[in-house]
């Protein structure tokens, strides 16, 4: 606010006098192609007032010129809905991983004055810089048919009724919005585990719950049950903890140990 | 398809084996090896508990023990070598497929997490070191110092051989009991018993209480062997070690 104060002609002070704007160094970590490596680059962007991730990316793409005056490209990311609903700008942010369009660049340097960096997410492949394919997240939850099963040519009617105290557990759950960050911090998850992740698992909580999803209950827990299912989560916690919605992922975690043991005992000691 | 990485996920071996070697490795974690670790730690308590004889009370200890006869060494293998050792195979297994990130995400669950890793390495190879100085399995190959027959003496003789030798047997407890006790926490949730976080804060509190006794005991006890021998022929300190043994071994 102070910096405004002392600009008595541009109203607004984008763009010109940079000498005596605050400046924000930017390191982002690029990459050119799915099979090249990668490298670092650092811009300087001029602060504004509320800024994000989002509008430093789109002042970078203005003016695609690094920190030593090198001519480069525009940085590629993914955003969709500004408002951390989509998961699509999901990226790793002065090492944590979080959505662009909800980190606040003044926030960020409260916690780290000399500048931000910006990487893609690091258990999925890069398309291109911060884009990243989070395809391994959809198959996960293709495995645990996070759907519910309602396909047919005539008229099923309506479904049946859900409760309010059932509704309340189901909406926290049905947040997920799929962007990656509870596999991101997950030590578990990585290319040498087959580890499904939390998000998969906690929506097949929200499928098993739900009064005409349940038909696909033991299928559901038939996979949990599996390698790569819930004995591979280790308990760390990350996943709630940097969840943005919120959502009691280690909940459901617990209560998929739970729903296995039953189901496991139940195939090994029938019925 | 170009898009690396997605293919190279590994393919899932058979569930049922999967589930079922996961959950043993919990269960024999908690039965028989966390309960052999506390009972083995109670055993050793008993070296502080006054006697007529100094060591007499972890004489008999050892000698109810021993009391198995020929029937001891299926018992050792049976309930605590095999399942070690498939504890151990599982838990590098397990470590394998993680890449610990606590640099990052400096929370405490995280931070055990690690911990739980690291403290299964420490005590793996403690228990290598301990089995091989003590059992007669390590008599051939220059160890088995451990003689029932004189059990307080001789134990006391191997941990005071070399200086560094008590401050390894620390290390040791210390990791093994952390290991055991941030087992049962983790092991509550992957059995489905706390689900809810204040069930876990709450089984958090418990195991943590237990971790500090348990370690104490376990302390306590390598301190009587540390000592043993030093003040324990001297009669009037009898008196402090009746009242430590009281906590430590009821």
């Amino acid at each position: 606010m102070s910096t405004n104060d002392h600009h008595h002609d541009g109203h607004g002070g984008n763009g010109h006098g940079h000498s005596n704007e605050r400046m924000v160094s930017v390191r982002v970590l690029r990459q050119e192609n799915p099979h090249s490596g990668s490298h670092w680059e650092s811009f300087e962007v001029p602060y504004e007032h509320g800024m994000n991730i989002t509008t430093v990316l789109l002042r970078i793409a203005a003016n695609p010129v690094t920190t030593d005056h090198h001519e480069t490209t525009p940085i590629a990311y993914d955003s969709c809905c500004l408002e951390e609903v989509c998961g699509a700008c999901t990226m790793v942010i002065n090492d944590r991983v979080r959505q662009g369009c909800s980190a606040l660049v003044e926030n960020l340097l409260k916690d780290s004055p000399e500048g931000i960096t910006l990487q893609p997410m690091t258990k999925f492949p890069v398309v291109r810089d911060l884009l990243v394919n989070r395809k391994p997240m959809f198959e996960s939850l293709k495995k645990i048919k996070a759907w519910v099963h309602v396909d047919g040519y005539y008229d099923l009617g309506g479904g049946p009724r859900i409760s309010q105290k059932e509704q309340e557990k189901a909406y926290p759950l049905s947040c997920c919005m799929t962007c990656g960050c509870c596999v991101e911090a997950c030590p578990q998850f990585n290319d040498h585990s087959a580890f499904i992740g939390p998000a998969a698992i906690s929506q097949a909580v929200l499928f098993n719950a739900h009064p005409t999803a349940k038909v696909d209950r033991d299928d559901r827990l038939a996979v949990l049950s599996g390698a790569g299912g819930i004995t591979d989560c280790g308990n760390s916690q990350n996943c709630v903890k940097v969840c943005p919605k919120g959502i009691p992922l280690t909940d459901s975690i617990a209560q998929t140990g739970r729903d296995t043991t039953i189901y496991k005992f139940r195939q090994w000691f029938g019925r | 398809m170009s898009e690396p990485g997605i293919e190279s996920k590994p393919s899932a071996p058979p569930a049922d084996y999967h589930f079922l070697v996961k959950r043993l490795h919990s269960l024999s974690g908690l039965v028989p090896i966390g309960a052999f670790l506390v009972i083995h730690l109670l055993t050793n308590a008993r070296i502080l508990a006054p006697g007529l004889v100094p060591g007499e009370e972890f004489q008999k200890g050892v000698d109810q023990i021993h009391g198995l006869g020929p029937m001891l060494l299926p018992v050792e293998i049976v309930f605590i070598f095999l399942p070690l050792l498939f504890h151990s195979l599982v838990g590098f297994q397990i470590m394998r497929t993680g890449k610990n990130n606590p640099r990052y995400y400096h929370y405490n669950s995280n931070i055990r997490y690690s911990l739980q890793r690291w403290t299964g390495v420490i005590a793996f190879f403690f228990i290598m070191y301990h089995v091989w100085q003590m059992h007669w399995f390590g008599e051939p190959i220059g160890g088995g110092k451990f003689d029932p027959e004189h059990a307080a003496l001789s134990a006391a003789k191997a941990i005071q051989s070399v200086w560094w030798i008590a401050p390894i047997y620390a290390i040791g407890v210390v990791a093994s009991v952390f290991h055991l006790t941030n087992g049962i926490w983790t092991s509550l949730i992957t059995w489905g018993v706390t689900i809810k976080p204040r069930s876990q804060r709450a089984a958090g509190y418990v195991c943590a209480t237990f971790g500090v006794i348990v370690a104490l005991i376990g302390l306590g006890a390598l301190n009587g062997f540390k000592r043993f021998g030093a003040d324990t022929v001297i009669p009037k300190s009898s008196h402090t070690m009746a009242g430590e043994s009281d906590r430590n071994v009821g």
